[in-house]
């Protein structure tokens, strides 16, 4: 029973959250400035009874509780609208762009939980080593730069100056089937490098930090007091009690895996859901920045979702509290 | 023996590895024989639909996919034969008779015939289409007496056909079904895959990666030597230029200043400075939009407009803001328009001279009487101090308006620079809540759409600050009514240098469109207009029949990494691997 309530006190919270999260999309980009049809006047040569007539036609000229109840409605039949920019369905629009940054922002996050893991537990486990001061420095440095100067960096290096890998998009034009498969990789090396590099160094900080206090508890001077090898103590005593604050970063981070990475997918033009939240709110296109906020703040509140059942279940002292 | 089993997976993904750069780069996406153009934006095609244009990118698609009745020329984009072999006039100017060629037919085989031209011009006049609908003045009707003749007949002398109309010709077969439905609806047809009358069209489309076009089999002109455009969306600048000097592209297209300047001294690398098309623009509100319009009221007082012109240093503009790739604007007509834009004759220019600005407004009776550094107006006590929203989404407005800031501060008047997006200043363009502003106007290669957006009808919709000029008025009708292309010029210069004295904005600069491209690859390019136009389709598409690639071109290929470190990074995993699998042992060995 105490499990059950446990689970679903943490689904009614995430529920209302979301809740939240659905009426603040709403009025939070309707407080920015300007008109989302008045601002294609110049470009597409529109008079002012052109922008009343067409913000009556995208029902932008409705009072406010109105398009909320609209946005509502539609939101809750999975129609998301057209894009108030190019007309196309944002739909359509999000489902181009998701694959791409699942691809870059998952592999990222999965390849430096791997490193970032294994460099805290070893940096740890050979506290004040050449090794251990090397990755902290490392990871320290790693952690502290902007992704984007970094992402410049291995840009001008890798791709501008030694020709190693392409300059940027997501693939050439006319590759199909496995070669396509190969050529994105190619694309997605670095990019994908560049964002493993920057969580690399979080992961390792927290991981090491994390193991050290473990370290100095008395259930690990009592295994090695007992003659359990070194690896065997740091396998099954100090690591599985150290991992619980990391796990939480990682399951996180994955969480963010749908909002995308804005300044490495600009750096490297990578085509994911990052850029196309940057345009949108540039041009006001209010149908596609609903959708993809909703989208993922969704998967953040799932994720929180995950983290809050997984932490209760790995950890009984959260869940009575 | 899990030890080896996680060894054996690393060296299978590093392999793997290993294959993806390989083979990624050394494959050539022109080995299937195809003459491919790589083309490197920094804008994304937003809409393939001709009616729904809006960004750099829709034009330049729709420019290469659809053909005019008749088009801009190369050298000054007067109007030259297109679909139309040509047009002739009634002496009093309201019936032209137009002839199409023979034989034209639309990508999909279908006859193209004056029908499909009178769809398309009926389409745009009933729909309103809003980009188009300018060129259809004086209630013209149009008359297909057959297949190759288009009788235009207006009630009113019209020019239309020589401006000439900026209009695409769309089949009719593909858009009659969307006759009579609003515009939301018909800016919403994606049109893809499009069936156009150019020498290509847009046959893959994939949002913010690029767009492919391959070549039209039913072309009426010259068959292109390029079999496909490949165009590549790059949303940072600096990896467009990595991509060109590592010839993954062939052309970058809207470089900025900076890096053109770099870029262009690269080895292979050629860089065109277009000429300007556009024009940055300080425009002075007088007030009138509406009940929020409250501009300064010394703002009417011509001398204080002309000081503050004398104090603006346009050349530093041009060199500190747009490291010399502009020119000192002038007049409202941009330079591009090359038969209509009027270089204003040095003695009639007004000179950059800021102590002669300072004697200008203390002699009108402008000084400071608290001695706080700015001055107040005589008549209603005021401080000249200026509230300029400046567009951040205009190349070079926020960077001008700081600079223009110190240029008036030495003068005696105040600046509060706002810096905000375009969604924001259209917001101060139709309230009129601000007391000058810095945007920016393009136009067509026809005078005509600029000159009217200065006309005093235009308060509240087109018109920057609601100026008023009754002679400028009268000229803009006088040329609008003027058929002849030579007195109408006259006229029309009559109008900028009015506007040039009157002062309703400082036409700040002219900045260039910025293109490079690889020298080792393609050549023919055929610039529009004149030898420092656009490389690219932009008022035609006529560089793209010309382009041919160099001989001994290598053609574009992904770059790789070369095979000597490959092996070197081999070797390094193998041994950090060996290592792994030594310590494993030894603490298998201990435990």
């Amino acid at each position: 029973m105490e499990r059950h309530g446990y689970l679903l006190r943490k689904i009614a919270h995430a529920f209302a959250t979301l809740l939240f999260v659905l009426t603040f999309n709403f009025f939070l980009f309707r407080v920015l400035p300007g008109d989302p049809v008045g601002i294609l006047a110049r470009s597409e040569r529109l008079t002012p009874t052109d922008i009343a007539a067409l913000r009556a036609q995208y029902g932008l000229d409705q009072p406010l509780p109105r398009q909320y109840v609209i946005y509502l409605e539609n939101t809750a039949t999975g129609k998301f609208g057209e894009s108030l920019r190019s007309g196309a369905q944002v739909s359509t629009l999000i489902g181009s762009r998701v694959w791409p940054t699942v691809l870059l922002v998952g592999l990222g996050t999965i390849a430096s939980t791997i490193v970032g893991v294994m460099v805290g537990i070893r940096g740890a486990w050979t506290r004040g080593s050449l090794y251990d001061r090397t990755t902290l420095y490392g990871a320290m440095v790693f952690y502290a730069m902007p992704e984007g100067w970094l992402g410049m960096l291995l840009l001008i290096l890798f791709a501008g100056t030694l020709h190693w890998f392409p300059a940027g998009g997501y693939a050439s034009a006319d590759t199909v089937g496995f070669d396509r498969i190969l050529d994105v990789a190619n694309h997605l090396f670095l990019p994908c490098l560049t964002l493993a590099l920057g969580y690399v160094g979080s992961y390792s900080i927290v991981m090491r930090s994390s193991l050290l206090e473990v370290m100095n508890e008395d259930f690990v001077h009592t295994a090695r007091a007992k003659g359990v090898s070194d690896r065997d103590v740091r396998r099954h005593h100090a690591v599985p009690n150290a991992i619980l604050p990391t796990a939480t970063l990682i399951f996180l981070s994955f969480g963010f895996v749908i909002g995308g990475a804005i300044v490495i997918e600009t750096v490297f033009s990578w085509p994911g859901i990052g850029l196309l939240t940057y345009d949108a709110i540039r041009q006001l296109d209010y149908p596609v920045i609903q959708a993809v906020f909703l989208l993922s703040s969704g998967t953040v509140i799932l994720a929180n979702l995950f983290t809050d059942v997984i932490y209760g279940y790995l950890d009984p002292r959260v869940r009575a509290s | 023996m899990r030890v080896r089993r996680w060894i054996g997976t690393a060296l299978a993904c590093f392999l793997l590895l290993l294959n993806v750069n390989l083979v990624a780069g050394a494959q050539s996406p022109s080995s299937s024989g195809d003459v491919v153009l790589r083309v490197g934006v920094v804008s994304d095609l937003i809409t393939a639909n001709p009616f729904a244009v809006s960004a750099g990118s829709d034009w330049t698609v729709a420019t290469t996919e659809y053909d005019m009745m008749l088009k801009f020329s190369n050298q000054d984009l007067s109007p030259v034969p297109s679909l139309a072999t040509g047009c002739t006039h009634t002496t009093d100017y309201m019936t032209w008779t137009c002839t199409l060629r023979k034989g034209l037919k639309w990508s999909d085989g279908v006859p193209l015939t004056s029908a499909d031209v009178a769809f398309s011009y009926r389409f745009i006049i009933d729909h309103k289409i809003p980009q188009y609908r300018s060129y259809f003045v004086s209630n013209p009707v149009f008359e297909t007496p057959n297949a190759t003749t288009l009788i235009w007949k207006a009630d009113a002398p019209t020019f239309a056909l020589n401006m000439p109309p900026w209009a695409y010709i769309v089949p009719e077969h593909i858009w009659s079904k969307y006759n009579g439905a609003d515009l939301k609806t018909i800016k919403a047809v994606p049109n893809v895959p499009t069936v156009a009358s150019g020498p290509f069209v847009l046959t893959s489309w994939k949002r913010g990666q690029g767009w492919t076009m391959t070549r039209n089999p039913n072309f009426w002109g010259t068959p292109p030597i390029v079999d496909r455009i490949e165009y590549s969306l790059y949303t940072n600048q600096e990896s467009m230029v990595q991509a060109l000097k590592n010839g993954e592209i062939d052309i970058a297209d809207g470089l900025t200043p900076g890096l053109f300047k770099s870029v262009s001294a690269s080895p292979n690398v050629t860089g065109q400075q277009v000429v300007s098309d556009w024009w940055l623009n300080l425009a002075f509100n007088f007030g009138g939009q509406g009940p929020n319009a409250d501009p300064l009221p010394a703002l009417h007082d011509l001398v204080v407009r002309k000081a503050i012109e004398m104090a603006i240093n346009k050349q530093a503009i041009v060199d500190k803001v747009y490291q010399g790739t502009a020119q000192p604007g002038d007049t409202i007509i941009r330079q591009a328009s090359t038969y209509w834009h009027l270089d204003i004759p040095a003695s009639q220019e007004i000179p950059y001279a800021p102590a002669g600005a300072i004697k200008l407004l203390t002699d009108a009776g402008y000084v400071d009487t608290n001695g706080d550094g700015i001055r107040e107006d005589p008549k209603t006590g005021q401080e000249l101090r200026l509230r300029i929203p400046a567009s951040q989404d205009t190349t070079g407005a926020v960077d001008s308006g700081q600079l223009i800031a110190g240029f008036l501060k030495v003068i005696g008047i105040a600046v509060d620079l706002q810096p905000v997006t375009d969604a924001k200043m259209n917001d101060f363009w139709a309230a009129g809540n601000f007391d000058a502003y810095i945007w920016y106007w393009s136009g067509d290669p026809d005078p005509n759409y600029q000159l009217f957006v200065f006309t005093s009808a235009q308060c509240g919709a087109w018109e920057d600050g609601c100026w008023k000029d009754p002679k400028f008025d009268a000229l803009y009708q006088a040329q609008s009514t003027t058929m002849g292309r030579a007195a109408r010029l006259k006229i029309v210069q009559q109008a900028q240098l009015e506007a040039y004295n009157q002062i309703p904005s400082v036409v700040l600069a002219y900045p260039s469109w910025l293109e490079a491209y690889r020298n080792d690859q393609f050549t023919g390019w055929t610039p529009a207009p004149g030898a420092k136009g656009y490389l690219l389709p932009t008022y035609n598409y006529d560089t793209l029949l010309s382009i041919h690639p160099v001989v001994g071109a290598s053609g574009s290929s992904s770059p790789s990494l070369p095979p000597a470190a490959w092996i070197v990074l081999v070797i390094v995993v193998a041994i950090a691997l060996a290592g792994v699998l030594r310590r494993r042992r030894t603490a298998d060995d201990e435990a």
